[in-house]
């Protein structure tokens, strides 16, 4: 407060001055080029090229509450969680916290500032029969401006909706970047009950929670894929004793059974218009990439070779395919423009698979084999350079947040598989809360429309 | 887990002695890489131990030569029959060496009944990409198939699928477990 | 020639001109040179903060000061050599003057000789007509007269020779008496001459020889002023280029780059420093297009309590007080 009567009383007499300050320019401008031939020395120019390649210190303060809020996990503590499992950020624990402002004039910039914070996030809570109303402001602490001040609401039982809702705010104030706290996941569990093993295709906000089973079988269940408008699943059931590929409307719960051939029925993939899917099939004798148009089922198959080829994908673009083909005699990683000559873009070792592009066609990621283990690696499309992202040893099924920036992928953990984000990156790893049994095979979905 | 030891037990039971160097029907690499204070005793004491026993009950001396060989063929046979479970080294469909005198006792059996139908499942460990995985059971599934078409059985007796990761028939990540999972079963019906 | 003049004198009049209405309004002591306004930079954006801008045009003015000093100084050097070029060219026709003052004289002097040579013929012509005459006369006379006639023609004839011999010894010695005053005049004038050609000569040579003197110690001192200059220049340049890495690492472990940056992402900023290194004011020079981007710059040069910055006030002023700082992750990631 101090500080901004301080400059709006200096501002004022410079106005004056401003005037005669660009006539002493034209007249300094006019005797420098008279002056030309002295010598001039060039101003210092500081070029900072790196930057601080860890998380970035914020404080989400408790926000203030009025009306009866549900118990449970507050709006702060959601937001809290989401910021840090991007692993760009670190939220500061709120008792260390020397005072917790709900509004602006109650922000004391030195002490935040004191306790290592770049930002603030303050608001206030309420209730409003059966809506939650949140306003909400984001500081930076160095420059003691604000730099997001908003409102929103959403129905008395969305308290999470609304706090992934603040995150993604957040999150794109600060790196420029959008969220995507408000997406879905959709992962399979597989859990031993009695001596029966349960399969279920399940569909969770991405911190794990709210999650909804969509189909719950006896037979395994794999390769959820989601459409780009987020309203359909692709995935391959064994529900009949064999693999067939399903596309499944989420709002309804209507499946449909679009490939059943004989042999494998695998590999679902969306194309980006959501009109035709990529798919193996091997009722040919072999497995091959296929393309299905769904209003007609008719294919076309794109790969022709005695070797395994699957786990197709579309490109960013959607006018590339990319997939894994062990014609080299183990698994590598081809792309390919329409029925063309596949081009093959590993080398790093002797197993690559499953390629993820991610949303820019900036990168694909896959799963590696070094002698370390299975790890998530990724390429680089324009440079070629390949990065191992994961250190873990039974990494699989890697797949990327629609903003290009977190990615989720299967790892091992006491035995049971567990889902883990990290930054794309490969920065910090933040595990997903475990459940019984197994999760795998996630897919993560689109950004909200 | 134990089921799977015993049975490989017996069928130790009754080919070894008949067949030169048949204690190495099991799967070695399996016994070896069990917890390291069990495989021993399993690999030496076990196997010398059984052996020993399956001598001692067969050696009867009311039966003649011939049938006592015929016999011996036929048990032979029905003790390698008894091997239902074929398994592979990672990423590849390649059939053992110790596989394929078991395969090639299926084929006949298959050829002399035609009226039995098997279904081949192919499986693969959890290392690699499930869906890659899936393919490999095939081409795994796929090559016990065509190993048995050619000796003699029909194709129309023979189904195939795989199931991948999926349907481990042990678990855990450990080597020993990971080898008994790459495997193809053979399943009559 | 009057060209360069005028355009000094323009130069001048604007410098005063800048002077003194620049310390009519401020009064900053002459500070270190830039030639930013040479090709003027994009504008500070709008949103600039009123506050710090006094300082800027300080600096400026400052700087102009000095660089108007220093004009004025080379003006100064130039004047005297054009002095002394004058002074030399002055020498040198006053020199020719002489020599043809000189000839002017001697050529008077051979035509006064021959002049009174001339006269001097004449009348020698004339006596000897007159004497013809007497002689004609003399004759008739003795034809007429006989004797006496014979006797006062001799006496006559004496007296005439005596008086024609008196007239010609005078004439003679009149003209020699002229002759010898004016070769005495034109000797002494010579002398003069000389002596005063002597002594300007040394005059000149006297004044070259301190010129030459001046100018060696001149470009004596002038390139030991230069060496010192250059030694305190250099120590000035690693001084700053000491304070510079410490700045640049200091921000780089202050500054989160957003993720949306990409290699050419580039803000630049002009910061602007107290001696005590504390941050007077920031402005985006030129943003980056990215706003989370250029306010992650600005974040980052905020929340530097203190500068790392040259404790030798020249250091700092011609390198800290104001300078840009770039931001562009091209080695990240």
């Amino acid at each position: 407060m101090t500080q901004a009567l301080n400059m709006t009383s200096l501002t004022t007499p410079t106005t004056l001055k401003a005037l005669s300050k660009a006539a002493v320019r034209a007249g300094m401008a006019l005797f420098f080029l008279l002056a030309t031939s002295l010598p001039l020395r060039a101003e210092l120019l500081i070029r900072i090229t790196e930057g601080v390649d860890s998380a970035l210190p914020i404080a989400v303060v408790p926000f203030a509450e009025s009306g009866a809020i549900p118990p449970g996990d507050t709006l702060a503590d959601i937001v809290q969680s989401d910021l840090t499992m991007s692993s760009e950020f670190r939220t500061l624990p709120a008792e260390k916290m020397l005072s917790l402002p709900s509004q602006r004039s109650e922000v004391h910039f030195r002490d935040w500032r004191l306790l290592g914070q770049r930002y603030v996030l303050v608001g206030q809570l309420t209730r409003q029969g059966d809506r939650l109303e949140a306003r909400y402001e984001l500081f930076d602490v160095n420059r003691e401006e604000r730099i997001l001040g908003e409102s929103a609401g959403a129905p008395l039982g969305n308290l999470r909706t609304l706090a992934h809702y603040v995150s993604d705010r957040v999150y794109e104030a600060i790196t420029g970047e959008r969220g995507a706290f408000s997406t879905q996941l959709a992962y399979i569990t597989r859990e031993n009950v009695g001596d029966k093993v349960r399969y279920r295709l399940q569909v969770s906000d991405i911190d794990g929670k709210r999650s909804r089973v969509r189909l719950e079988s006896a037979e395994p269940i794999l390769s959820p894929a989601w459409s780009r408008d987020g309203s359909r699943l692709a995935y391959v059931s064994f529900e009949t004793g064999k693999p067939a590929i399903y596309v499944h409307e989420l709002a309804s719960g209507k499946r449909t059974k679009i490939a059943d051939f004989r042999g494998l029925n695998s590999a679902p993939a969306w194309s980006p218009d959501g009109k035709s899917l990529l798919m193996t099939l091997s009722k040919d004798g072999n497995a091959d990439i296929y393309r299905m148009d769904l209003a007609s089922r008719d294919l076309t198959k794109l790969t022709d070779h005695w070797a395994i080829e699957t786990e197709a994908t579309y490109s960013a673009g959607g006018d590339e395919i990319f997939f894994t083909s062990d014609r080299s005699g183990g698994p590598q990683i081809y792309r390919q423009k329409g029925k063309g000559e596949p081009r093959r873009m590993t080398f790093g070792s002797r197993y690559n698979a499953r390629p993820r592009p991610d949303h820019k066609g900036e990168f694909v990621y896959y799963v590696h084999q070094r002698s370390s283990g299975f790890h998530i690696a990724r390429t680089n499309l324009k440079s070629g350079e390949e990065t191992v992202l994961t250190r873990t040893e039974s990494d699989e099924s890697p797949s990327v947040s629609p903003n290009g920036r977190m990615l989720i992928y299967a790892t091992r953990q006491g035995g049971a598989s567990v889902l883990t984000v990290i930054s794309a990156d490969g920065g910090a790893a933040y595990s997903l809360p475990a459940t019984e049994g197994d999760v795998r095979e996630p897919a993560w979905g689109p950004l909200p429309r | 887990m134990k089921f799977s030891v015993q049975s490989k037990a017996i069928a130790m039971l009754f080919s070894v002695g008949l067949i030169a160097g048949c204690s190495s029907t099991g799967d070695p690499m399996e016994d070896a890489d069990f917890g390291s204070d069990v495989s021993a005793v399993d690999q030496q004491g076990g196997s010398t131990v059984y052996s020993d026993g399956t001598r001692d009950g067969v050696s009867s001396a009311q039966l003649s030569d011939e049938e006592r060989m015929a016999a011996q063929q036929q048990s032979q046979q029905m003790a390698l029959r008894d091997v239902t479970v074929f398994y592979f080294d990672f990423d590849t469909a390649e059939i053992s060496a110790e596989s394929r005198d078991v395969l090639v006792a299926h084929a006949r059996y298959l050829s002399a009944n035609p009226s039995m139908n098997a279904r081949l499942e192919g499986h693969a460990d959890d290392r690699g990409t499930s869906e890659y995985n899936l393919a490999l059971g095939e081409r795994r599934a796929n090559a016990v198939q065509r190993f048995l078409i050619v000796n003699g059985a029909s194709r129309g007796q023979l189904e195939t699928i795989s199931y991948g990761e999926e349907k481990p028939a042990v678990q855990g990540m450990s080597d020993s477990a990971r080898s008994q999972n790459r495997r193809v079963e053979l399943i009559f019906r | 020639m009057a060209f360069s003049v005028g355009l000094h004198l323009l130069i001048l009049v604007i410098a005063i001109s800048g002077w003194s209405w620049s310390s009519s309004n401020y009064e900053p002591p002459p500070r270190s040179i830039s030639a930013r306004l040479i090709s003027p930079e994009p504008r500070p954006t709008p949103d600039v903060t009123e506050v710090d801008q006094p300082d800027e045009a300080e600096q400026r003015l400052v700087e102009d000061r000095k660089l108007l000093e220093q004009q004025r100084e080379t003006e100064q050097q130039r004047k005297a050599e054009e002095q002394k070029k004058k002074q030399e060219a002055d020498a040198r026709v006053q020199q020719q003057a002489e020599q043809k003052r000189e000839e002017q004289a001697q050529e008077k002097a051979r035509a006064q000789a021959e002049k009174k040579t001339q006269a001097a013929e004449a009348a020698k012509l004339k006596a000897d007509a007159e004497a013809k005459e007497q002689a004609r006369q003399k004759t008739e006379q003795q034809a007429q007269r006989q004797l006496q006639e014979a006797k006062r023609k001799a006496e006559e004839q004496k007296q005439l020779e005596e008086q024609r011999k008196e007239a010609e010894a005078e004439r003679q010695k009149r003209e020699k008496e002229a002759q010898e005053q004016a070769e005495q005049k034109r000797v002494e004038a010579e002398r003069k001459r000389q002596e005063a050609e002597r002594r300007l000569r040394e005059q000149n040579l006297k004044a070259l020889a301190q010129q030459a003197t001046d100018a060696e110690a001149d470009q004596a001192r002038k390139s030991q002023q230069a060496a010192a200059a250059r030694a305190r220049e250099a120590q000035m340049l690693t001084d700053a280029e000491k304070y510079q890495a410490l700045i640049r690492d200091s921000l780089s472990r202050a500054w989160y780059p957003p993720s949306s940056a990409t290699e050419e992402t580039t803000a630049r900023l002009q910061i602007s420093l107290l001696p005590t290194g504390e941050l007077v004011n920031v402005t985006l020079v030129r943003g980056s297009g990215n706003t989370a981007f250029d306010n992650s710059a600005l974040s980052a040069v905020r929340s530097l309590n203190r500068y790392p910055v040259p404790k030798d006030r020249d250091t700092f002023d011609s390198y800290f007080r104001q300078f840009t700082i770039e931001f562009n992750p091209s080695r990240l990631r």
